[in-house]
């Protein structure tokens, strides 16, 4: 909380989010998000419709606010599944040794992979399936926690506090429990609000690639898919507005990261 | 020594802006250098000795401001109320500075005869490259470096730490400034190039008739080297005076715990000497 | 813009550099690396993409089809046999320069790639360009006056274009730049719908059309190139501006930077010193942005119908088209490995304290 104070962008940020969640949870919308009305399609935001409609006369605002519901909950998942795969592999990797310093390659070497479409192809052969999209992300962030916290715990493992919980031969386990864990906690915040973000990213990536969340249920990705050709032709709110909420939630977890990141680095002056 | 004074400082003090507010590292800084002489700034560490230099040659990061009543540096301008470009033309052709870690301060991409260039293109003393290559040999030569043609064509990691020190001392009396700030020049030197660096540039002092000010924690340092101490203690002077006086007599509370906290064999030792 | 190059920056610096002892084993050890990593990436990409569940000659074969037409097609397309039969198969053509045959076209994978990656290349490798000359300069801005408004306009401004996905950056500059002030040509991919490429030379339409002397198609191709570029530059020169801003921002505050200033040298000596420090930290981010952006553009591509190596993939994707897949993770791997390889060495050639060690 201590974070929020200091950090008005982050406070903003998940303002933000939280709002957004509620309302997709229990706000009432205006309209149903899946009704189509033939004939009020692609009519430009107004009073009726905030946030105008789509190609099929569906209200875009009424989308936007229920897509929250499927797009962060994947996101969360995907980030829940890397935070907790990564930190344990990214422990298990944290020693000196011919070994762990091979598996690093490996994962510079998987670095090299075009990720994106790694992804795509995961949940693609998968015949479409959500929890594919979960993995893709975990995927792709797995190896970003594992770089991190091997090298925050390869340098903390020279520190003097390290080394003289050891020389008064404390378990390796009560090393890793005690002392490193408590200490690399800072750095993990600021991956898992980064890793929100970029999940975020991925899955309207992979939506707007037509792939993961599909039609009729709404999700920004799709959306953003489905105004896209609009936007030659001057119908822009319909691409224009789930857009602009990816914007936003990843610029609110960057803020959210940069604050942890900021008090992290304060308190351990 | 003479009575003639070279640097002449009243009231000054910084300011920094930080994140957690505006704070005031040194305060009230009267200082006096005469020609000739080399003063001694002693203090524990974060008592605003090395701000105190940085801030005479307004080196310190754009978050702090400098305020003086005067920094007269006699016979050329007061830096108290001088422009950019008069701070630029002074630094390095009036006042030299030598700071601690010398690899910190060589540039460690361009060669070191490259770096000898660039201080003579910036006060623009019409040496063409060929000239500057001579008088870096020569002054290289002064500060005691055998091999000075390798030297010049090489970079800063290929020095030793006592090399490298010679080096940044060279860079910074090659257009003879009357002034020398050293500040910790030793620190993190072997003790046994300690002693030579310090002798090496108290020397160049004393055979031109220049002025030092050496900032040092070290108190046998200021007892062998310098004719005048000045005692810093949280931002201010607390004491000043002839290095016997307040070695040996020291009128501030913190100045007798400073003297005292030093082991008593080196104390006696090096004012003894 | 699913690999953030943040991510991945340490790898053109932390290679064992500093145990080589001579410049010829530094490049054996880069290019033992270079080989076993490959070897890496396509055998992991071979069994993501195998043992990922779903059946292409089921997808090939449509719904209406029937069990032999679907066994029918699996033993044409080589489906049937064991995993590792075809992972050895796989790796003996791949040692022949041989990619296999695109389910679909049918025709040789290694033969597309060639078709297609002059168009990828080109508008990459401008995009980095931008992307450098954009970041850097912004960073350099927020770095001299850290902390006062230049530095807050350019991390307010770098912040949003990192957080913008880069398709929807895209359809903005769209609706913007071709729809309202109708600067830029329609997003119909390398030229107009109208017109055709020139005479294939180096694969790429500014070089060709230039060569044959056609300045028209020049213009129209340079016209084309402009969204896209402008797309993926900035977005990726908003992630440039944070490097550079820290790095040249370290550079600027250094003992070096205090020292240089002490001696008396101006202002903008000590900016070009600090700049000069910051090369190899800035070429090698160059390397990486374009490394992530083979295949971190094909959504781009799509968005601008680019008919380059990230549009096809994308449709070998969605058809189940596993040697389209294979064959783009292999090429944007291989040519990531080989830049970083590249980044090293160059990086050694440009800081003294290794040339010189």
């Amino acid at each position: 909380m201590k974070v929020m104070r200091q950090h008005t962008g982050a406070t903003v940020g998940v303002s933000f989010i939280v709002l957004l969640l509620l309302a997709s949870l229990f706000a009432p919308l205006p309209y149903d998000p899946k009704a189509t009305e033939g004939g009020a399609s692609l009519q430009a935001p107004s009073g009726a419709h905030w946030f105008g409609t789509d190609g099929a006369g569906a209200d875009v605002f009424s989308r936007v606010i229920d897509a929250a519901r499927i797009d962060l909950s994947l996101a969360l998942a995907g980030t829940v599944l890397s935070l907790v795969l990564g930190v344990v592999l990214g422990l298990a990797a944290s020693t000196k040794g011919k070994g762990s310093e091979r598996l690093v390659r490996g994962l510079d070497a998987f670095q090299a992979f075009p990720l994106l479409i790694l992804a795509l192809a995961l949940v693609t052969l998968s015949g479409n399936k959500l929890y594919m999209v979960v993995v893709a992300i975990a995927l792709i962030n797995i190896p970003r926690y594992m770089r991190l916290l091997r090298s925050e715990v390869l340098s903390l493992r020279e520190s003097r506090f390290v080394e003289a919980a050891m020389a008064m031969g404390a378990s390796p386990r009560r090393i890793t429990f005690r002392h490193l864990l408590p200490n690399v906690w800072g750095v993990v915040l600021v991956q898992t609000s980064l890793t929100i973000a970029n999940a975020i990213v991925v899955i309207a990536a992979l939506s707007f690639l037509g792939v993961g969340v599909s039609a009729p249920t709404p999700s920004w990705g799709g959306m953003i898919r489905a105004g896209a050709g609009n936007m030659s032709s001057g119908e822009w709110w319909i691409a224009s507005f789930p857009g602009l909420i990816v914007l936003l939630c990843v610029l609110a977890f960057n803020q959210l990261a940069d604050a942890i990141g900021d008090t992290t680095a304060r308190s351990h002056r | 020594m003479s009575d003639e004074l070279v640097l002449d400082v009243r009231n000054l003090a910084v300011t920094i802006d930080t994140p957690d507010g505006v704070v005031n590292p040194v305060r009230g800084i009267d200082l006096q250098v005469h020609r000739g002489e080399i003063v001694g700034i002693m203090g524990e560490s974060g008592c605003g000795k090395s701000t105190t230099v940085k801030g005479i040659l307004r080196l310190l990061g754009p978050n702090s401001h400098v305020t003086a009543d005067t920094i007269n540096l006699v016979g050329k301008a007061d830096l108290a109320h001088a422009s950019k470009k008069v701070m630029e033309s002074i630094r390095g052709r009036h006042i030299g500075f030598v700071a601690q870690n010398p690899f910190g301060s060589l540039n460690p991409i361009y060669s070191i005869e490259r770096q000898f260039y660039e201080v003579q293109k910036a006060h623009k003393t019409g040496a063409k490259k060929a000239e500057s290559r001579e008088i870096a040999l020569s002054m290289l030569k002064g500060v005691g470096i055998v091999a000075p043609e390798r030297v010049l064509s090489g970079y800063a990691h290929q020095l030793s730490g006592g090399m490298a020190q010679r080096v940044v001392i060279a860079l910074a009396t090659t257009l003879g400034p009357e002034l020398l700030f050293a500040d910790e020049p030793t620190t993190g030197l072997d003790a046994t190039v300690q002693a030579q660096i310090l002798d090496l540039i108290s020397g160049l002092v004393r055979t031109e008739n220049r002025s030092m000010v050496l900032v040092t924690h070290d108190l046998g340092v200021i007892a062998q080297y310098c004719q005048r101490a000045v005692v810093m203690y949280q931002g201010e002077i607390v004491e000043s005076g002839d290095v016997m006086q307040v070695m040996v007599n020291p009128q501030h509370e913190y100045t007798k715990k400073l003297i005292g906290s030093v082991p008593k064999a080196e104390g006696r030792l090096n004012v003894a000497r | 813009m699913a690999s953030s190059p943040t991510a991945v920056i340490s790898i053109g610096s932390k290679a064992p550099i500093k145990k080589a002892s001579g410049p010829l084993r530094l490049v054996l050890t880069r290019l033992g690396f270079l080989v076993s990593a490959l070897f890496i990436v396509v055998t992991l990409s071979f069994f993501l993409v195998s043992v990922t569940p779903g059946d292409p000659a089921q997808l090939i074969a449509g719904p209406m089809a029937t069990a032999e037409q679907i066994t029918q097609i699996r033993a044409d397309l080589g489906l049937d046999e064991p995993i590792l039969t075809r992972y050895v198969d796989y790796l003996g053509g791949l040692v022949q320069g041989d990619l296999g045959n695109s389910y679909f076209s049918k025709r040789p994978i290694v033969d597309e790639l060639v078709e297609k990656l002059p168009a990828t290349l080109e508008l990459v490798l401008l995009s980095v360009l931008f992307a450098t000359v954009v970041g850097v300069a912004a960073g350099a801005v927020g770095a001299y006056f850290k902390g006062r408004l230049p530095d807050k306009v350019s991390r307010f401004v770098t912040g949003v274009f990192q957080a913008i996905p880069d398709f929807f950056l895209g359809l903005i500059l769209i609706y913007v730049v071709f729809f309202l002030l109708g600067l830029a040509p329609a997003p119909s991919g390398r030229v107009g719908l109208v017109e055709t490429g020139p005479g294939r030379v180096t694969g790429s339409y500014l070089i060709d059309s230039l060569l044959a002397g056609d300045f028209a198609l020049f213009v129209s191709a340079a016209h084309h190139l402009m969204l896209p570029v402008l797309t993926l530059g900035l977005v990726y020169a908003a992630y440039f501006a944070k490097t550079a801003r820290s790095t040249i921002g370290k550079a600027l505050n250094s003992q070096q930077a205090q020292f240089a200033r002490a001696m008396g040298l101006p202002e903008r000596t000590v900016v070009r010193y600090a700049f000069a420090e910051s090369r190899t930290t800035i070429v090698t981010y160059a390397g990486v942005i374009f490394a992530s952006l083979l295949g971190g553009e094909a959504i781009v591509e799509r968005v601008f119908a680019w008919n380059g190596i990230g549009t096809w993939s994308l449709q070998g994707i969605t058809k189940l088209d596993l040697p389209v897949v294979q064959g783009m993770v292999l090429v944007a791997g291989a040519i990531t490995l080989i830049v970083y390889t590249l980044l090293d060495i160059i990086v050694g050639l440009l800081d003294p304290r290794i040339s010189h060690a």
